[in-house]
């Protein structure tokens, strides 16, 4: 675990501590015959104030349950959660907090308008301020337009926005957002990733579930990854991250008499067209198989060293997360 | 207390614009309305016709309403997951169900006030201004009592079952509930243990005759709706016993509720 979490200083009554989870678990009995589920087995980290923080993890990770339990949807079977400084689910807690769950359902009869003057009665806001908030979020979420509209007729990119809208109705300083770009067009989950970026900008704090790897690292300031029920990374991109070079892609223009320098060992050919193009491995002599390739009077056209990206960490700690792996 | 009436006057948006419900109340009120021929069928009886017919249709619809609204009431948040988008909020969950059932009573005054309505015009038609009386009001009140305790038996079950094996139950309450004094005779008759049992169910489920008194002796005299019917302390105590179940009723549907996970 990259921040080393668990039972570290980073605790709740520090400032910069808006939500922390301490050896969250949830075991759940299934079916006639009670079946033991674990689906989350002790997850510890914790969300500092202004920060985007990302969720990871493949689907079954047990992300959303974790998050249900943040926000009082579900009671752990061990551990405990706070928010600001409280304990989940206090009431004072949730008034500065804003959800959008997983696959939003609202009420389907409800015009906009009315769902959010709902949503804002239920933060026990007075009418005028309901009002004059509901008028302010659906142009920022871009649904001015639909605001009379019954919510059974908008698309499941406007369903989303309208989740983020009713989510910032509190006027929250923490937002909690479980898969927000899950089954939109790549339009929609720019909208979304802009809207949290936004959000980021006027100093929220954002925490967001997601399994969609270019979005964290297009929004997110430190990530958790989740796999099996249980926490395997959690820090910055830079430090989950290996700057070892895995690898360099070279390409070169053969024009002419150029010849091909002999590929080392290790190193494979990669398709290419109209160029050649070769994967070094790690540790090979690149600067020796450029020397060689203008020897031979090719022209390098580019030199591309590959490090771990995210996917890579994902990928690895997922199938560490996997049935039948070694737990970590 | 402005979340609670935010849930109500959602709840009560809701009901007013399901089309089943409609259908429930146009039923209601053309059975109230079929009275008026029923009426001239009969033999210097057309209002005390038209008075049983109309009373029996509001009974009978305002429980069917109830029973279908509260079953599905609960459940219906939960098997369409709109509960994840509102119990985050700062509400806290007894508010949440004390707010759901506001909402279906405020739904049901106004169906028996529709239905009451429609009732009493019909009457006037008949037999002028002069065929309302203020039994017809009390009667009218006794059935709003009435639903209110099936509506919370109706809410109590749906916190933890489906709607069909709710709406099983709470009709099942309705039906032993109705019949309390033949269940208590019955109870006397058997005696032993199986009487005892029945007895208990007596005491346990509501006394849901107290809310169609007409017929009964009451103190040893017998009132009727068309003629010398109950008196205001009767209302009075039978509206404590409605609101008294009610919240016990409501309250452990309430705990039922605090503690599901809503997974």
């Amino acid at each position: 675990m990259t921040d080393g979490e668990p039972g570290s200083a980073a605790r709740a009554s520090e400032p910069d501590v808006v939500l922390r989870a301490d050896d969250l678990a949830k075991t759940f009995r299934l079916g006639f015959f009670r079946k033991r589920v674990d689906a989350v087995r002790g997850v510890s980290f914790s969300v500092h104030r202004g920060e985007i923080f990302g969720f990871l993890g493949p689907n079954g990770a047990g992300k959303t349950t974790t998050l249900k339990m943040l926000m009082g949807l579900i009671f752990p079977t061990r551990g405990r959660a706070e928010i600001l400084g409280r304990p989940v689910p206090d009431r004072q807690a949730k008034q500065r907090i804003g959800y959008l769950p997983e696959t939003p359902y609202f009420y389907e009869y409800l015009t906009p308008e009315e769902f959010l003057d709902f949503a804002g009665a239920l933060c026990d806001l007075p009418s005028a301020v309901r009002r004059q908030r509901a008028d302010a979020l659906l142009a920022r979420v871009g649904l001015d337009h639909a605001r009379g509209r019954p919510l059974r007729k908008f698309s499941k990119g406007m369903l989303q926005r309208i989740g983020i809208a009713q989510a910032l109705m509190g006027d929250p300083e923490v937002v909690v957002l479980d898969e927000p770009m899950t089954g939109l067009d790549p339009l929609g989950r720019k909208d979304i990733r802009d809207l949290i970026l936004e959000l980021g900008r006027a100093g929220k704090t954002v925490m967001f579930s997601t399994h969609i790897l270019p979005d964290v690292e297009m929004t997110c300031d430190r990530v958790a990854i989740v796999a099996g029920g249980r926490l395997r990374s959690v820090g910055t991109l830079a430090s989950l991250l290996s700057p070892r070079v895995l690898s360099t892609e070279v390409v070169l223009r053969l024009a002419g008499a150029a010849t091909p320098p002999a590929l080392p060992e290790g190193a494979r050919r990669l398709p290419g067209d109209g160029v050649a193009a070769v994967e070094l491995p790690a540790g090979a002599d690149v600067d020796g198989y450029l020397r060689a390739a203008l020897d031979g009077r090719a022209t390098v056209v580019s030199v591309t060293p590959r490090r771990e990206s995210l996917e890579d960490v994902f990928v690895r700690q997922a199938a560490a997360g996997a049935p039948g792996s070694a737990p970590s | 207390m402005r979340r609670i009436a935010a849930v109500a006057r959602n709840t009560f948006r809701e009901a007013a614009r399901n089309k089943i419900l409609y259908s429930l109340l146009f039923f209601a009120l053309g059975l109230i309305i079929s009275a008026l021929a029923l009426g001239q069928l009969s033999v210097h009886e057309d209002r005390r016709m038209i008075r049983d017919v109309g009373l029996f249709g509001v009974d009978v619809f305002s429980v069917l309403i109830a029973i279908f609204v509260g079953v599905n009431l609960l459940y219906k948040e939960l098997a369409l997951k709109t509960v994840y988008t509102i119990l985050p909020k700062p509400i806290a969950r007894w508010e949440f169900v004390l707010g759901k059932w506001l909402g279906v009573m405020a739904t049901l005054v106004a169906q028996i006030a529709i239905m009451g309505a429609v009732l009493a015009l019909t009457l006037m038609a008949e037999g002028g201004p002069d065929a309302l009386d203020a039994a017809l009001a009390k009667a009218l009140w006794l059935l709003l009592m009435n639903v209110t305790i099936v509506t919370s038996v109706a809410m109590f079950f749906s916190a933890f079952s489906s709607p069909f094996l709710s709406g099983l139950f709470a009709l099942g309450v309705f039906v032993v509930g109705r019949s309390i004094p033949d269940v208590r005779a019955l109870a006397e008759r058997m005696g032993g243990g199986g009487g005892r049992l029945l007895t208990a169910a007596c005491t346990l489920l509501p006394n849901l005759h107290l809310f169609t008194p007409s017929g009964s002796a009451l103190g040893g005299v017998t009132v009727s709706v068309h003629g010398s019917f109950v008196a205001a302390s009767y209302l009075g105590w039978t509206t404590g016993y409605a609101l008294g179940y009610s919240a016990v009723v409501l309250a452990c549907a309430m705990l039922i509720f605090r503690r599901r996970d809503f997974v």
